[in-house]
């Protein structure tokens, strides 16, 4: 017998049905009492918010993006959109150190590739926004304020019928959401996904960590990053247990907020990129610590960086007196590819720690080692979730057995179906059902290891960087050699996490000008948000190239990160 | 008014050589004051005066010329 067809409105209804008072989102804002929506009354205003948005002319299956800052109205409008059959994405809202221009020349490029076609925004950058939809081939319609609307607006009369009739025409294998992969202009790629994929997601992951009805989530993630959104929006509201919101900009100046939620709210759940355990540990005053216990958390989980065993190390040497537990330190492998996780560590069990040959990885087949200085030091992201198949692979694609290094494959009831209108990136990352993820790694003992990237990606505290997006900026700058540029993540070990470093040919030899052009390669990258952390000028004709005539971010970063090469002036 | 010290302090924390910091100079105006230097540049400046500030006191802040104005509130209460 077939399963009856549901979609994620109909699991937020059953939960509202079911659990009337229950808190749904606890909307957290530094300095303010929170903002408590309920299982009911997040209904009431997500159907309020839909009939404006009928009003304004959506329909089914237009893409309305987001761009909003923490507001206690942002989910029921989210919320809204999906009730009406339309798709949301949340976009980022730009910081004050993006260029106007370059934020919209970003959301341009998302707009050609996604084809948004509905911009939901506040009035104070509507200036930023407003040229896009008047040019030509744009495919934005139009731009609403829907924080400006009024409240009280109410299903009624027709305006039920008309909603209630598109809904019963709803597929569950209709998109429920479009995320964007990070990446500045047209290279990010936007990821459809289904009722189906995310509700079975939720069934398959909350198996996996034992989501329970008392669990309780606790978050400063962005929702316009997979683990903000999945793990901590649309789990907890799919699976009816609560979720504290945090903003995502107050956190980073004040780490100490997640921890003052965590022991207010009795939150059991939490995911963190890696570079959020050394914050934490190193950044948090005692004081700001009084009167906290952190004794109700069952796991923190590490997902979206490579997991550095130190860094869970610090931090539980920092917070064990205030209750945290050593078996609450697990961590995940996660893309919005399949949705979210593919493994997941055990919830009563820390994250296991291997100690492998640093000569065996590099041969391809890992030997485990003692803790010396010839071993690195890989952290489980643990066995695979229900639903989620994992292969690792050589270069050829053929299978590889257990110990031997190769790029990890996954394929997963909840994968997507492809990149919405990127055919060439679709047939590269997804052959016969199966998603190539760029990522190396082993599998022992069925437990996965994450342990480096086919693609030359910039983790930076969870974010993707380019390198392509920051080589671009620094080719205009005046005094570099145009085409002569490679950027590269390098390693922060206090930060727990990569930063950003650029290499530059320069005819210029003189040191008091190479402390100017320095400065003036950090300014250019600051208008997308890029922060420099290393700039290396070297003399014209330093580089070695690559088989394709490029400078080789490769070669160039072994030779001044490992091998740290003296650069000389002649 | 930026002090020698507390201007000092910024740009050594943010390994610059020099950089014109007025009061209504804000962090994004800063090269390398970013979301992840934030919470460096408050210990470096908490270190350098022996001071402590509160999370909350420093959001209030919209410029450095409000963070320099925290900092000697601080001071006159030692």
């Amino acid at each position: 017998m077939s399963k009856k067809r549901e979609l994620e409105w109909d699991r937020w209804v059953e939960n509202a049905e079911k659990h009337p008072d229950k808190e749904s989102i606890i909307h957290w804002t530094a300095g303010e009492e929170p903002f408590r929506w309920t299982f009911s009354s997040i209904i009431k205003a997500a159907e309020s918010f839909a009939v404006g948005l009928k009003k304004k002319g959506v329909q089914r299956g237009d893409v309305c993006a987001i761009i909003i800052r923490h507001n206690k109205y942002f989910y029921p409008i989210y919320l809204g959109i999906s009730s009406i059959g339309a798709i949301p994405s949340v976009l980022a809202y730009p910081n004050p150190r993006l260029h106007p221009e370059k934020f919209r020349q970003g959301l341009e490029g998302m707009s050609n590739r996604s084809g948004l076609d509905w911009v939901l925004t506040e009035n104070v950058i509507a200036d930023v926004i407003e040229p896009l939809m008047s040019k030509k081939g744009s495919t934005i319609r139009g731009m609403f304020f829907p924080l400006e609307w009024k409240k009280d607006l109410k299903f009624e009369g027709k305006d039920l019928e008309n909603i209630e009739q598109i809904r019963a025409n709803i597929k569950d294998t209709d998109p429920v959401l479009l995320q964007h992969s990070s990446g500045t202009t047209g290279i990010q790629k936007p990821v459809l996904l289904s009722h189906k994929a995310v509700l079975e997601h939720v069934t398959n992951y909350g198996k996996a960590i034992n989501l329970n009805s008392d669990d309780k989530i606790v978050s400063w993630l962005p929702l316009y990053h997979d683990m903000g959104l999945i793990a901590a929006f649309h789990l907890p509201l799919a699976f009816g247990i609560p979720t504290v919101q945090i903003d995502t900009f107050e956190w980073v100046m004040v780490p100490s907020l997640l921890l003052e939620a965590i022991s207010k709210e009795r939150g059991t759940l939490t995911w963190l990129p890696n570079f959020a355990y050394n914050i934490l540990a190193n950044k948090v005053h005692d004081d700001e610590l009084e009167n906290l216990t952190f004794d109700s958390m069952r796991m923190f989980i590490n997902c979206s960086e490579p997991v550095r065993a130190k860094s869970h190390k610090i931090f539980y040497k920092r917070f064990k007196e205030y209750g945290v537990k050593q078996e609450s330190l697990s961590s995940c492998y996660a893309m919005a590819e399949t949705t979210f996780a593919v493994t997941q560590t055990p919830p009563d069990k820390e994250a296991k720690i291997l100690y492998v040959k640093k000569q065996s990885i590099a041969k391809g087949v890992i030997e485990l080692n003692g803790n010396d200085e010839n071993s690195r030091t890989c952290v489980s992201s643990g066995k695979t979730i229900d639903g989620c198949k994992v292969r690792i692979v050589d270069d050829k694609e053929n299978d590889l057995p257990e110990s031997y290094v190769g790029e990890i494959v996954i394929s997963s009831v909840s994968l997507f179906d492809g990149y919405r209108n990127y055919p060439e990136k679709t047939a590269i990352a997804l052959k016969d059902g199966w998603y190539y993820s760029g990522d190396y790694g082993f599998c022992l003992n069925g437990e996965y290891y994450v342990i480096g990237r086919k693609k030359d990606i910039i983790i930076v505290a969870g974010n993707n960087v380019y390198p392509e997006d920051v080589e671009d900026l620094v080719n205009h700058v005046e005094g570099v050699i145009p085409g002569r540029v490679v950027a590269f993540g390098e390693d922060d070990e206090d930060l727990g996490s990569e930063q950003i470093s650029v290499v530059a040919e320069t005819k210029i030899s003189d040191e008091a000008e190479h402390k100017k052009l320095k400065l003036e390669i950090i300014k250019a990258c600051m208008v997308y948000d890029f922060n420099i952390k290393k700039v290396y000028l070297v003399p014209p004709r330093w580089m070695i190239k690559s088989s394709a005539g490029k400078p080789s971010r490769k070669a160039n970063r072994e030779r001044l990160v490992d091998k740290r090469e003296i650069i000389k002036w002649s | 008014m930026i002090t020698e010290k507390f201007k000092k302090t910024i740009l050594d924390e943010l390994n610059l050589d020099d950089f014109d910091i007025q009061d209504e100079t804000t962090a994004d105006q800063v090269p390398g004051w970013d979301s992840l230097n934030h919470i460096n540049v408050i210990l470096a400046v908490e270190k350098a005066f022996d001071v402590h500030f509160k999370g909350i006191e420093v959001l209030k802040c919209k410029n450095i010329g409000d963070l320099q104005k925290l900092l000697n509130t601080k001071l006159d209460q030692k």
